[in-house]
């Protein structure tokens, strides 16, 4: 079992939900862990708390639907505080990661 | 912003609780059924793929405690957590809830009731326009300081002083008013022009008075009446602007009704009318106030102009004064102008007000403090109860400040619900004070209401309370001295703890002990007035009184009308004797005269001796049930044709001529004020017994009679005496004055049981209090007390068990309980008897000549405490005496 890195649970969610669109609980974690290539192992549970703390936040809303089995279930989509959000996040972690990429890189390449 | 939205929701959350948490099991289980339903897709057996899919979801019970502390407010949760946990141990122990919450709910309701009081009398603003700008004007001098000032000196300040936004004069006058077919006595103001647009108050009605009509003596008889009086006299008319009042004998324009809730500038008297001042000599009957600079008869208040502060107000009042004493040496000389808060007659109520209601919340408030001191002796015996419980805890580690937190939530859920039962005991303490119809002949207003000061005092006072009895115990039971706990129960801290309870016990013996004492003095002394010697015979008297000069009667016309009632009174069936007067005692109003025995010489003035004095007609004695000692009554035949005469009583007769008869001796009765003795020389011709004229107290007082057709007043007042039933007399002589003037307003018309009833209101509403508190104070002191040796008894059962292995006999151990109890039942009593000693003694005013340390009284509450607390401590150690000395070693 993968774990993800810190702090990045936050930014998947919010990618996740900007490109697919409102969807359940476990939609959002299927979807994170078909993403990386089944590389990450959610403990799916966690997906919850990480929602929740969104949407406090106000990034992303949640409401009663139903899903595909037929059932009541949550969906959440992403407002638009939630896609300036992902932006900004976006940015920082590109920043970030080039910075690290470049301090990792073979000598002779700089 | 959006830590301030989660805030939000997470508050939300918190006040929402069960929803969420259904919601979130939906949620989940939802997800799990997805799982299942893919890998079932893939091929797993349906309880394999259950097992699978609660695998890979990771442990439910942590995720949703992960996402509950994210949902609401941890420290909310908390307090409601605690709130819970609180009300279920409360319900554990009911009787001690109930105790606790009657306790606090008394005294609580008691305090807050006193203090609705202290906030209508002392804090309540005037009902005026920005009352804070008022300043009340005292006259100061040599003599000490008064409330009053003459007119003219009145329109000196005003026209000089160049500080005020307006200076307003104002003073009371009896009235008797007819409207609509009723009399009634009432009191009014009367005031200077500018009053109402000084204050700032606007008519609901009409207009209110203007300089104009205050401009010239006796031209505009015209009123302004109170909301009250045109709602209950005037059925709320809205036409009543232009009808005529009956005023003394005259009749009024009314020009305009007061707003609701405007009671003048007085918090001790509210008036009904409002006069201009210029018609002070009509309303009083030609008796001009006005002129005079020597009289002082006005009230001032002032609004300062704005920007001028206090400081300079007083410095330009100085100036004033000083030029006013230059101008005027023989009137002004030595005078200042004090400023004082605007509402209590000057500055002369304030002291008196504060120190009567500050007795009452002492009382009050001292009751509530034993309340405490009770409940914080019962919590700190649960506390030590419950500190295995609160040791485990500590050790598992519980912070000291939540299980504090979780004691003092306990109190505040306490304190906070008896508070609102002590606000709705309050409401109705207040509604049955105010019912209650103070038989004194003065305005007071009773009007005492709940508003946002109460009910923060309430709300205040709860919340201390709970610190009071909550936060010792709570900090007691939280100490963190854990392994001597858990170790051992009967640990080191227990016997401070035991300490301060036996210390609390202590305190509450020796305060209800002062208070029943007073209470046992109060009603010795209500008990000592019943076989009092008067100086007459109150059984089957009644009297009724009015004033023959507020209806304008002339001398000559009061005189026939006086003497055809006493005919018509004499000749109604079951009246035995009647008679006129002046005064009458036991009176608030009365009149002393200074008398100098002819020949006498009297260095100073102030050394002659004062007398009561009144004016009666023959019989007058024979109707009061007075001892005539010496000499002969007044007769018809004593008028203004004949020598003036006098009877004194037995004190006077021994001041003026000791050792000698009085009979046939001449004196002067000279008025006090002036110091003048031009009053003429009177001889007397009787002395009767002495008695009490204005008050219980009196002991030895000289009083003096003159008869009514020699010195004619229009203060009138008929007694008679009846063998018969005194309420049916009463009535029947009432009747008797309305045949003779039906627009007679009558003053005061009660049987002597009642009149004596007023001198004695303070004395009993002090002896109603004392007692009442006092009982509650006991009773505490009786709970606690059992509550202590109980906890004392249990804790020792093992101790007691030893004892009685080892041979002790079961009388043995019932003395030791006892003596433990009675030892600080003893020490309580002591420290009591000294606070009571020393208290007591501010009670003399109305102790009516019992002592304040009155042995009996003493003697009495003294054995009843001792009484009470021995059934207290005896439950508690017939236990002790029962215990089965195998049961205790076992069970240790």
């Amino acid at each position: 079992m993968n774990d993800i890195p810190p702090g990045t649970l936050t930014l998947m969610v919010l990618r996740t939900l900007e490109q697919m669109g409102p969807l359940h609980g476990y939609g959002v974690a299927r979807r994170i862990e078909q993403v990386s290539g089944d590389r990450i192992q959610l403990n799916q549970g966690t997906i919850y708390p990480a929602l929740l703390q969104l949407e406090q936040r106000g990034w992303i809303k949640a409401s009663w639907g139903v899903s595909e089995n037929n059932r009541r279930a949550r969906f959440y989509a992403i407002t638009r505080t939630g896609r300036r959000r992902l932006a900004a996040e976006e940015t920082r972690w590109r920043r970030a990661s080039e910075m690290i990429l470049r301090f990792l890189a073979p000598e002779d390449a700089s | 912003m959006s830590s301030l939205r989660a805030f939000a929701s997470r508050l939300l959350s918190t006040l929402q609780p069960r929803r969420r948490e259904d919601d979130l099991d939906e949620e989940i289980r939802g997800h799990l059924d997805l799982q299942v339903e893919e890998y079932v897709r893939a091929g797993m057996p349906r309880d394999e793929a259950r097992a699978a899919a609660l695998r890979r979801f990771g442990r439910v019970d942590s995720i949703k405690d992960e996402y509950r502390d994210l949902r609401g407010l941890p420290a909310v949760d908390a307090v409601l957590r605690d709130i819970r946990y609180s009300a279920r141990l409360l319900r554990r122990s009911p009787g001690f809830a109930v105790m606790a919450f009657l306790t606090l709910a008394i005294g609580i309701g008691a305090t807050t009731a006193v203090f609705s009081l202290v906030n209508r009398a002392l804090l309540r603003p005037l009902p005026v326009e920005r009352p804070h700008e008022l300043v009340s004007l005292n006259n100061a001098g040599a003599r000490g300081m008064l409330p009053m000032f003459s007119y003219p000196n009145y329109v000196d300040i005003r026209d000089r002083a160049g500080v005020f936004a307006g200076l307003v004069a104002y003073r009371f006058a009896p009235l008797s008013v007819s409207a609509n077919g009723v009399n009634e006595r009432l009191w009014g103001y009367e005031v200077s022009g500018n009053y109402f647009d000084v204050l700032g108050v606007r008519p609901v009605l009409g207009r209110t008075l203007s300089p104009a009509d205050d401009a010239q003596r006796g031209a505009h008889p015209v009123v302004v009446v109170s909301f009250r009086y045109w709602q209950q006299r005037l059925g709320a008319d809205p036409a009543a602007v232009g009808r005529p009042v009956l005023v003394n004998g005259r009749s009024y324009t009314l020009i305009g009704v007061a707003p609701r809730g405007f009671f003048g500038t007085e918090v001790v008297a509210a008036p009904d009318l409002w006069f201009p001042l210029a018609m002070q000599p009509v309303l009083e009957n030609g008796q001009p106030q006005l002129d005079d600079r020597r009289s002082d008869t006005v009230l001032v208040i002032g609004r300062r102009a704005p920007g001028v502060e206090r400081p300079q107000v007083a410095a330009a009042l100085d100036r004033v004064a000083a030029d006013l004493a230059r101008e005027f040496p023989d009137v002004n000389q030595d005078k200042r102008v004090v400023l004082s808060a605007p509402g209590f007659i000057g500055d002369a109520m304030r002291g008196p007000l504060l120190g009567f209601m500050g007795l009452l919340l002492a009382v009050a408030g001292l009751v509530l403090l034993l309340a405490c001191v009770n409940l914080a002796s019962l919590l700190l015996a649960r506390a030590i109860d419950r500190r295995r419980e609160v040791a485990v805890r500590l050790s598992i580690g519980a912070g000291r400040a939540a299980l504090v937190r979780q004691l003092l939530i306990e109190s505040l859920m306490l304190s906070s619900t008896a508070g609102a039962a002590g606000l709705a005991l309050a409401w109705w303490l207040v509604r049955a004070a105010a019912a209650i119809r103070i038989p004194v002949d003065i305005p007071v207003v009773l009007d005492l209401p709940l508003d946002a000061n109460v009910l923060g005092f309430n709300i205040a006072l709860s919340v201390l309370t709970a610190a009071m009895f909550g936060l010792v115990p709570a900090l007691q039971a939280t100490r963190a001295d854990l392994i001597g706990v858990l170790k051992d129960s009967a640990a080191s801290t227990e016997r401070h703890s035991v300490a301060w309870r036996n210390g609390l016990i202590v305190v509450q013996v020796a305060v209800s002990l002062v208070l029943l004492t007073g209470a046992g003095l109060m009603w010795r002394a209500l008990g000592h007035t019943g076989s009092m010697a008067l100086g007459f015979e109150p059984d089957g008297a009644v009297e009724v009184s009015f004033d023959l000069r507020l209806q304008g009667y002339t001398a000559a016309q009061g005189g026939e009308l006086q003497q055809r009632l006493l005919g018509s009174v004499r000749a109604l069936p079951g009246i035995r004797q009647a008679a006129l007067a002046d005064v009458v005692p036991i009176d608030l109003h009365f009149s002393r005269s200074r008398v100098y025995a002819e020949g006498a010489v009297v260095e100073r003035d102030t050394r002659a001796p004062m007398a009561f004095s009144s004016r009666i007609t023959p019989g007058y004695f024979a109707a009061m049930g007075t001892r005539l000692e010496d000499g002969r009554d007044f007769t018809d035949m004593d008028d203004l044709r004949s020598t003036p005469v006098a009877i004194v009583n037995r004190a006077l007769a021994r001041q003026l001529w000791p050792g000698a008869a009085a009979i046939g001796r001449r004196f002067r009765i000279g008025r006090p004020a002036s110091g003048q003795t031009d009053g003429p020389l009177v001889e007397v011709v009787g002395v009767v017994e002495g008695g009490k004229y204005a008050s219980f107290n009196d002991e030895g007082q000289a009083a003096v009679y003159r008869p009514l057709r020699q010195s004619y007043t229009g203060a009138t007042s008929v007694v008679a005496r009846t063998d018969g039933d005194a309420a049916s007399a009463l009535a029947l002589v009432r009747n008797a004055v309305r045949d003779l003037d039906p627009n007679m307003p009558i003053g005061s018309a009660r049987t002597f049981d009642e009149r004596l009833s007023v001198p004695l209101l303070p004395a009993r509403v002090a002896a109603l209090a004392l007692g009442s508190f006092g009982a509650l104070a006991l009773v505490l002191a009786a709970i606690g007390l059992y509550g202590v040796m109980s906890y004392s008894v249990s804790s020792r059962t093992h101790e007691i068990g030893v004892r009685l292995a080892l041979g002790a006999q079961r009388g043995d151990v019932l003395r030791m309980v006892l003596g433990e109890g009675g030892r600080l039942v003893a020490i309580g009593i002591v420290a009591g008897i000294g606070f009571a000693v020393l208290l007591t003694r501010l009670m003399t005013a109305i102790l009516f000549g019992i002592s304040p340390t009155d042995p009996a009284t003493y003697a009495v509450v003294v054995t009843a405490l001792f009484g009470v607390a021995l059934v207290a401590c005896w439950l508690p150690a017939r236990r002790a005496m029962r215990t089965d000395p195998l049961d205790a070693l076992r069970s240790a």
